[in-house]
Formats: C-alpha cells, sequence, structure tokens
C-alpha cells in the first residue's frame, strides 16, 4: 500500500488510544489489527515517540515503551481517546445494529438497548441514504445456537429439511452463524452423517443444548461431480446466488452456459423445476430426462 | 523526507488539539516542530498540511482574531469533532458496537467494519468477545464497487458504469440491502431507478462530474411505494405429509383423504411459484386461476424446450 504522510500521521496517532486501552499488545497483533507490515508498526513508533506538545521538553512528548515486541503508553499526551467513526465506519455500524435489532425481535430488554444504540448513532451522522432491508427471520433459537458455539457444545435439532422435505431430528457441533442472500445460517457438523451441513435457522423447529464434551471434526468430503446447465439471463439471479459452485460460465446471447460442481442432486432437481423454464439441464441427460419426467408428473396434476 | 512530513503533521495535530485558544500562523511557526525556511516556505507549508488534514476528514477551525487584518487568523481543532469521548458509550453498548461492526467482517465492507472495530476496541480495551459466535453477513459484492458508490453519493459525484447492456451516468441518491443484495437508488435520465450491484458489467467510475441534490428526496420513502404491493391470497392443495417447511409457516385445514388445503399470501408471482414448484408433485394451486395458468404454462414451455 502506498502511504502518503497525512494517511501515516493518522494511522499513527490511531495506535496511541489503541496500545493505551490494550497494554502490553505485541508489535505482530498491532501489525494484522491495522493493517500494515511489522516493520512499519516499529517505525510508525519510532516516530511518534518523537512528537508531542509544543514546547517539546520529556514531559510534553508522547511516551511509550516497547521491548521484545510488546508496546506500552506511558503518556498518551492528548491522544487518550480515539478518532470519532469516519462516515462509512458509521454506516456499517448502523447496518450492523439494523440487523441486531431484527435477529432480537424476541428479547426484550436487549431490544430496548439496541434501539437506543441505534439511535445514538444515527444522531452521530450515520447516513440516511444507505439502508438495510430487513430480513424475515424467525430466531427464537439464535441465542441457544450462539451460546452452544462459545461453550463448544453439541445441539440437538429438529429441523424441517427443505430438499428432504422431513423433519428430521439431528445431533450437531454447531460452527458459526452468518447472512446470506437475506438468509440466516448455520453451519455445523452432523454427527449422524459425518459431514458439514448447513441449516437455514428459520427452518429449525426446536433446539436443545446437550452435554457432549467430545469435539468431533473430521469431515469427510461429499462426491461432487459436474452439471451443465441452460440458463436463461432472466434467472441470472440463480447465477448471483449460487456463485460458490459455479466452476465456468459463458455468455451465449440471451442465456449462460453454467458449469457447476455439485454433491446434492435433490437440491439441484428442484431448484430447477422451482425456475422451470429458466434454467434446464445440458448435460448429463440421464438427469435431464429425469427432471422432465417430474415436470410431467406436476403437469398431470393440473391437466386431470 | 516522507518521514519529517508525517512527523509535522502529527505535532500540528497535537499542537491544535491541545490549545484553548485559536492559534495564529506566527505562533504555530515558531512553536510547533516542522516549520523552517523563509515566511513564504513556511507558509506554503502550512496551507498543504492544512488541506491534507483536511482532505483525510480533520476539522480544522479557522477564525480571524482581528477583524481589521484578514491576514491575523487563528486555528484549533475541537477535541469533539476529533475524538470520541471517554463516557459516549456504555459498556453494554460498546459489546453490541463490536457485534454490530464485527458482523461485515466478511463482506464487501470488511475494510469499514475492521476500521471501526478498531476505534472500538480503542475504547473498550479488550472485550470478552467471541466473534466466532456472532453472525457474520456473507454477501456477493466487491468492497471496492460499494466504497465508490457510498463516496458518491455523499459527495454528490455522478457515476458511470455499463448495466443491461447500456452505457449509463446517473446521479446517485441512496443503496439498500435486500435479500443479501446491495441495490443503488439513482436518478438516470430523469427517473429514480434502483440498480443491482452485481448485475454491474463494468468498473464503476465517478469520472461525470458532481450534480445537485435532488430536493426532497427520502430513500425510507422511496422504499415503501417500491414494495407496496397487493397481496393476494392462494389457495393450494397439500399432500399429506408433505412440504413440511410450508406447514410450519400456514395454518391447513383437512380437504381429503390424500390432501389438505392452505392459504398462503403472496405480491409477487415468479416468487410465489419458485416457493411451490420447489415441491413438485406435492402442491397444487387451487386459486387464484392465472396463478394455475402461468405454472401450467412455465412447464409446458420447459417440457417442450
Amino acid at each position: 500500500m502506498v502511504d502518503n504522510a497525512a494517511i501515516r500521521a493518522l494511522r499513527t496517532m490511531d495506535l496511541i488510544p489503541y496500545i493505551l486501552e490494550n497494554p502490553g499488545v505485541s508489535i505482530s497483533s498491532l501489525a494484522t489489527k491495522f493493517s500494515v507490515t511489522q516493520k512499519q508498526i516499529e517505525n510508525d513508533l519510532q516516530l511518534i515517540f518523537m512528537c508531542g506538545l509544543p514546547g517539546y521538553t520529556p514531559y510534553e512528548l508522547i511516551d511509550i515503551v516497547f521491548e521484545d515486541g510488546i508496546v506500552s503508553v506511558i503518556d498518551p499526551q492528548v491522544l487518550d481517546k480515539p478518532r470519532r467513526f469516519n462516515k462509512s465506519e458509521l454506516i456499517v455500524i448502523a447496518l450492523g445494529l439494523q440487523i441486531l435489532i431484527e435477529i432480537n425481535k424476541s428479547n426484550p430488554v436487549q431490544l430496548e438497548k439496541l434501539q437506543s444504540l441505534s439511535r445514538k448513532i444515527s444522531k452521530l451522522g450515520s447516513s440516511n441514504s444507505i439502508t438495510f432491508n430487513p430480513v424475515e427471520t424467525k430466531s427464537v433459537f439464535l441465542g441457544q445456537i450462539t451460546k452452544a458455539i462459545s461453550e463448544r457444545k453439541h445441539l440437538n435439532i429438529e429441523y424441517n429439511s427443505l430438499i428432504k422435505d422431513k423433519k428430521t431430528n439431528r445431533v450437531v457441533d454447531p460452527q458459526r452463524i452468518y447472512f446470506l442472500n437475506g438468509n440466516l445460517y448455520l453451519s455445523a457438523f452432523d454427527l449422524e452423517v459425518r459431514s458439514d451441513r448447513v441449516f437455514k435457522v428459520d427452518l429449525i423447529e426446536d433446539c436443545k443444548i446437550v452435554d457432549f464434551k467430545d469435539h468431533v471434526n473430521i469431515s469427510e468430503p461429499a462426491k461432487s461431480f459436474e452439471v451443465v446447465l441452460d440458463v436463461r439471463k432472466s434467472h441470472r439471479s440463480f447465477i448471483e446466488r449460487n456463485s460458490s459452485i459455479i466452476s465456468a460460465s459463458k455468455e451465449l446471447g440471451d442465456r449462460f452456459e453454467v458449469h457447476i460442481q455439485i454433491s446434492n442432486l435433490e437440491w439441484l432437481k428442484r431448484s430447477i423445476l422451482s425456475n422451470a423454464p429458466g434454467i434446464s439441464i445440458t448435460s448429463p441427460s440421464l438427469l435431464a430426462n429425469e427432471l422432465l419426467e417430474s415436470a410431467n408428473t406436476v403437469l398431470a396434476l393440473y391437466q386431470a | 523526507m516522507s518521514s519529517q512530513k508525517t512527523e509535522r503533521l502529527i505535532n500540528l495535530t497535537l499542537a491544535l488539539l491541545a490549545t484553548k485558544r485559536y492559534l495564529t500562523k506566527s505562533e504555530i511557526f515558531k512553536s510547533v516542530t516542522g516549520y523552517s525556511g523563509t515566511p513564504e516556505t513556511m507558509e506554503r507549508m502550512f496551507e498543504r498540511d492544512k488541506d491534507e488534514l483536511r482532505n483525510m476528514g480533520v476539522e480544522i477551525e479557522v477564525k480571524g482574531l482581528d477583524p481589521l487584518f484578514e491576514d491575523d487568523q487563528g486555528y484549533l481543532i475541537r477535541s469533539e469533532t476529533f475524538q470520541l469521548s471517554g463516557n459516549e458509550f456504555a459498556s453494554d453498548e460498546l459489546l453490541y458496537l463490536t457485534m454490530a461492526a464485527n458482523l461485515w467482517h466478511d463482506s464487501a465492507l470488511s475494510n469499514d467494519s475492521k476500521a471501526a472495530l478498531l476505534k472500538i476496541q480503542s475504547l473498550s480495551g479488550p472485550i470478552e468477545f467471541n466473534a466466532f459466535n456472532s453472525p457474520v453477513v456473507r454477501d456477493n459484492e466487491n468492497s471496492q464497487m460499494l466504497a465508490t458508490a457510498f463516496e458518491a453519493i455523499e459527495k454528490c459525484k455522478k457515476l458511470s458504469f455499463k448495466y443491461n447492456g447500456n452505457h449509463r451516468i446517473v446521479e446517485p441518491l441512496g443503496m439498500f440491502m435486500r435479500s443479501g443484495f446491495w441495490y443503488l437508488v439513482a436518478k438516470d435520465d430523469k427517473i429514480v431507478k434502483s440498480f443491482k450491484l452485481v448485475r454491474i458489467e463494468s468498473r464503476i467510475a465517478m469520472d461525470a462530474g458532481s450534480f445537485q441534490k435532488l430536493e426532497g428526496f427520502d430513500l425510507s420513502s422511496y422504499l415503501k411505494r417500491y414494495s407496496e404491493e397487493e397481496i393476494i391470497q392462494a389457495e393450494i392443495l397439500v399432500r399429506k405429509e408433505q412440504a413440511y417447511s410450508l406447514r410450519s409457516k400456514y395454518l391447513v385445514k383437512e380437504f381429503d383423504s390424500e390432501w389438505d388445503l392452505m392459504s398462503i399470501p403472496y405480491s409477487y408471482e415468479p416468487e410465489m411459484i419458485e416457493i411451490l414448484l420447489w415441491h413438485g408433485q406435492n402442491i397444487i394451486v387451487k386459486n387464484p386461476q392465472s396463478l394455475r395458468n402461468s405454472i401450467v404454462s412455465r412447464l409446458g414451455e420447459f417440457i417442450n424446450g
């Protein structure tokens, strides 16, 4: 990264309140936090060591000690507090708070605190031209799930599998929670099938923490194979949503030829049928025929 | 060279931050280390330093000290515009701020998220917080595009990019995130439209000049109009012991020995069809007729290629 003097000056000043609140922090950890090299952090610290208030006697200089890769601040002068959040940092915080409010709707105490914090942040001047459209997420079990993750415990969940269209009961080792395309997901290791699985949080019907201490962590890579799809331009949201499984894609006039690597055929068949006629299978032909047959079966229900 | 200048910028900031009264240029040149040379040289150095700090968002206040002498101006930086204060946030609020910023840690906003987290940790110290058990957002956008769009909105700069095969120059007004995707709201040839960021086919550039902010534009009321659609109730037959994900959301009534009856509200037909066809032969639409027709024609087209 090319550093100009002003960028470097502000970063160097940002180091002081950070070290003040986190005394004994290592140079390597500062380098990671501030996204620069260790050498750069050392140079910045050498530099700020020479700075201070007019007069520049030892009492007016910023005083830090660094030894054996560990830093502490003795006198920060006026730099005892971090700089104010800038516009884009406020946006990130304000959007994050909107999500936290959304997923804590069932917890009135937290909800109230979050809402008052959110008002405080918007008064600080977070832009009102950027908003997050809340997701409809039922997440009564979110608290339990995060608790299980942090305490490294297993969860017994009753899950409405969209793909199998069945209620299933599983014991999983929860790993992390994330939002993707507006939905909240739990990624976990399923102890029964001994493989990583992803669960939509709003399809979890019941959830209990089970007290298993031992941690299983062997993931067995599921077998995947290539399927070639023909996707109409009107259905390109399918490509946007599933970019992680796409290995190649080519634009051919008003459609795309998309190669995907897939292990879950049931999911693929349901996705294609639900997008009919926007997506079809080019190869393998066996799979293509199987889908045509399912489409005929559904159509027959309407013609009966 | 560059180290000297950095040092001077730091010393200037500290001096302006520490002073209780406005400092004149001559006081600055006398007392702040790093200013040397002829008066003209120092003058030029100071003007440049001041501009550079201002460009980085540092608010330097100016005040005329003597109405008769325009030259005699004083400068200072107010602590409250530069720094957060120690009692601005309670400790549980700092934890929520950490969680809120951390949500974007895996996303296109990760740079701003990281910078915000640094500041929060400079207030709170190491917080009792396990980043792995709090949710994160994963999105599909690239951060450069988002950052450019944010900046253009704040600074009222026009944006140019290619969308749906056409080159556009638009006046950006706002952004919103829906279903995990970012949208840019912008005036394109007198009409306010939404552009899905992942569909932008080119680099997005701020190279077409500035514009006057649209008077009276309000993003939340725009979005409200955008999403006010008519709600239709669909009557659906659901095969017994099937379609559990729908059964958990909507009530069913017994229809006959093979089927149950369910009513599902919807506003956007393509989305509804997607949900229904996901369940294949376990669902039949009874009403409205238009939804039935659309499903039949879609399947027909799928089968006949």
